[in-house]
């Protein structure tokens, strides 16, 4: 027999108020009688017929937010791609220019450089809280998500930055979350939750199509593929920041067909090395990631790649001596819509000889 | 009965114990561990060898442990392998910076504590620090500067900046310049300085990565062509100091008897305040915020070698290199890959030996 997964289940409630009750029943039924156990592949896997598990915190998807606030780059880039720019009350916190088919919709957005205050963000009422990194549902910024549950306020945060509790920030994160299959389930949960279904299948079907052709090109290379170690990181005033392996900069690499010179380094998303630990790892390429401002482009990188180009101590690691090192941005190495893109144009400057 | 009884051994110790009791005594009072000049100079050579041996190990100890062959190799037999590499552009050019940022931070303590006669004096009080850190801030992120050593100026120019505000607050009133009156303004100006930084590097995100830096102090960026930038500015600061410490006992014995011995105390407190800036202001611009060391080592100066300043100023400048060389060395390897700053673990490796001084005596009042 078929057994109806929580998801499908969920499906039927997004498709009409009437038949909620039905399915419902449907799955009480079926669950009582076959599937004891809802699916388990995952937690954003709906735990009843009108909610969907978002970092351990149940999300109804039974009345379509509509006062989004969009919080850091990959938020407001969602919220552009599943189509509910028109819903947005208030977007903060851009590390770069978003991504040109949303520059329309971005102008004239309300926008915040920085997190605003918890005070500011209630003042734009809003009714859901969509945020691309941990960081904005902490005490010190808009509160904890159940704080905002108090006054009515759904939220969400990217599955692939899941703090280890709510309320917390990047300390813990389970890498085996940070993958691009979480962003699809995402965008998916998403569609489902703003009632936008058709738009997120677009965009997961346009990201698998890149992803499928970049993953078809490298393996027609077989066993001659060579998966160059690259760090992607920026100088600091007493060393380098680099992405270490919970980054999602580290999946990002491997569908590229690289792989992170600094994966091993599994404590934090963002590690401080000295230079002589850079020296050490001696990466093939290096991605300068430029951040953060509304307007930053890569070519904003090109001080930081210029410097680590004439760096004498630097003059032996095989992307300085290779002419390897390339501008970037911090946007690009978020997880989000345009990590498909990323994961292609990354393939195309590592692997040049097998993308023309 | 062939072992000692417990009691017998401790009957034993007392001659170590009452030597050590009797140099804490010398240095309640003022005298110091040392006295006379011989000793003095002997131990000061002793000291310049352990700084020497810091410097070794600074320059052999790190990510990769590397042997006195190889660092020698660098210069005498450079084939420009990575390990050249890191001797030449990294650990020596680090290596010396640290000593001069130390041997300054040294100089400038002796100087703030000379002059303002202020046991908590250090490059702090006279807001140096807050002045250099805020000058930086401001040429990042709003002049938009990024190479160090266009900040560096910037680091500078603020530190004499907030002396030359401190020293005119510190002035005003009756009684000129007092000893607390400076301390008062000198708090006052680092706690302005130091919120109007805070409001700027919460507004600007990108500028906040360079300012932990600004905040803690690291040798993490040092580089040779700092180091010659800032070496003029420390050897003008250290001759004046030199020529200062006649003046800065005859302050101690007060201001009255000061006055009545000759000392023109404004014009000292001045020349003193310029060699601070001269120091403390260059080492903030090479190496950042390093609090602690300007503070404690001319405490252990005064009291190893009693309260001549001619003594106290050197015994100072090479105890604090040694200090900040081994604080670095400690952070390279104790919290792998990352490195611990500086700035860091000199409070943590300096702060116990300090409290632990303060406890078994009075430091050696000023």
């Amino acid at each position: 027999m078929v057994c109806l997964t929580s998801r499908h289940t969920r499906r039927t409630t997004r498709s009409g108020a009437s038949r909620i009750t039905l399915s419902v029943l449907t799955t009480l039924a079926l669950t009582a009688s076959a599937c004891g156990v809802p699916d388990p592949s995952g937690d954003r896997e709906a735990t009843g017929t009108d909610h969907i598990l978002n970092c351990d915190i149940e999300v109804p998807v039974s009345e379509p937010p509509e006062r989004i606030f969009a919080a850091y780059q990959p938020a407001i880039e969602m919220a552009h791609a599943l189509g509910v720019s028109d819903r947005l009350v208030g977007t903060a916190y851009l590390d770069a220019e978003v991504l040109d088919e949303y520059t329309q919709a971005q102008q004239g957005q309300r926008y915040y450089e920085t997190l605003p205050s918890r005070e500011e963000v209630l003042s734009t009422e809003p009714d859901f809280v969509l945020s691309g990194f941990n960081g904005a549902f902490t005490d010190e910024n808009f509160g904890t998500r159940a704080s905002l549950r108090e006054i009515g306020i759904e939220s969400w945060i990217f599955s692939p930055l899941c703090p280890s509790e709510d309320g917390a920030g990047d300390e813990t994160i389970d890498p085996s979350t940070v993958t691009i299959e979480a962003v699809y389930e995402d965008l998916r949960d998403l569609g489902a939750v703003f009632g936008t279904e058709d738009a997120a299948e677009d965009v997961i079907a346009d990201m698998r199509k890149t992803i499928g052709e970049v993953a078809e090109t490298l393996d027609a290379a077989g066993d001659d593929l060579r998966r160059p170690s690259v760090m992607i990181g920026r100088p600091d005033a007493d060393g380098f920041r680099i992405a270490a392996g919970p980054d999602f900069s580290s999946e990002i690499l491997s569908h590229a067909g690289g792989r992170n010179a600094f994966a091993d380094l599994d404590s934090k998303r963002n590690v401080d090395i000295s230079t002589e630990e850079l020296i050490d790892r001696d990466p093939e390429h290096i991605f300068v990631d430029v951040c953060c401002a509304a307007g930053m482009t890569p070519e904003d990188s090109a001080d930081d790649v210029e410097a680590i180009l004439s760096n004498p101590a630097l003059a032996n690691v095989t992307a300085v001596a290779e002419g390897n090192v390339h501008e970037f941005t911090f946007a690009n190495r978020s997880a989000g819509v345009r990590s498909a893109t990323v994961i292609a144009e990354i393939a195309g400057t590592i692997h040049p000889e097998l993308f023309e | 009965m062939t072992t000692q009884s417990p009691s017998s051994v401790i009957a034993a110790a007392p001659p170590v114990w009452s030597r050590i009791r009797s140099w804490f005594t010398a240095a309640v009072q003022g005298q110091g561990l040392l006295s006379g000049t011989w000793s003095r100079s002997a131990g000061l050579l002793g000291t310049v060898l352990v700084l020497a041996a810091a410097m070794l190990m600074s320059l052999l100890i790190g990510h990769e442990r590397l042997t006195v062959d190889e660092v020698h190799a660098a210069y005498f037999a450079y084939t420009g392998s990575d390990t050249d590499l890191v001797v030449l552009h990294l650990r020596v050019p680090r290596t010396l910076v640290g000593l001069a940022v130390g041997v300054s931070l040294g100089a400038a303590g002796v100087l703030v504590q000379g002059v303002t006669r202020n046991p908590l004096g250090g490059p702090g009080i006279l807001g140096i620090n807050a002045g250099a850190s805020l000058a930086t801030v401001l040429a990042i992120s709003v002049l938009g500067v990024t190479a160090v050593l266009g900040y560096v100026w910037f680091a500078f120019a603020g530190a004499a900046l907030a002396a030359v505000a401190v020293y005119a607050v510190g002035s005003t009133g009756s009684g000129g310049a007092t000893p607390v009156k400076l301390a008062l303004a000198g708090a006052a100006v680092t706690a302005l300085l130091g919120s109007v930084t805070s409001a700027i590097i919460l507004r600007d995100r990108a500028s906040l990565d360079e300012y932990r830096f600004w905040v803690v102090g690291s040798l993490g960026g040092a580089d040779g062509a700092m180091l010659a930038e800032a070496s003029p500015f420390i050897a003008a600061g250290l001759v004046l100091a030199f020529a200062l410490t006649r003046s800065l006992n005859a302050l101690a014995t007060g201001d009255d008897l000061a006055r009545s011995l000759g000392v023109r105390l404004g014009r000292v407190r001045a020349l003193g305040g310029v060699a601070v800036v001269l120091l403390a202001g260059t080492a903030t611009a090479a190496a950042g915020p390093i609090g602690f060391v300007g503070l404690a080592v001319p405490h252990v100066a005064r009291a190893i070698a009693g309260p001549d300043y001619r003594w106290i100023l050197p015994w100072s400048a090479v105890l604090a290199p040694a200090l900040l060389l081994v604080a670095d060395i400690l952070g390279r390897v104790v919290a792998r890959p990352e490195e611990l700053q500086v700035g860091i673990v000199t409070a943590l490796v300096g702060a116990p030996v300090f409290i632990y001084l303060v406890r078994r005596k009075r430091l050696a009042g000023l």
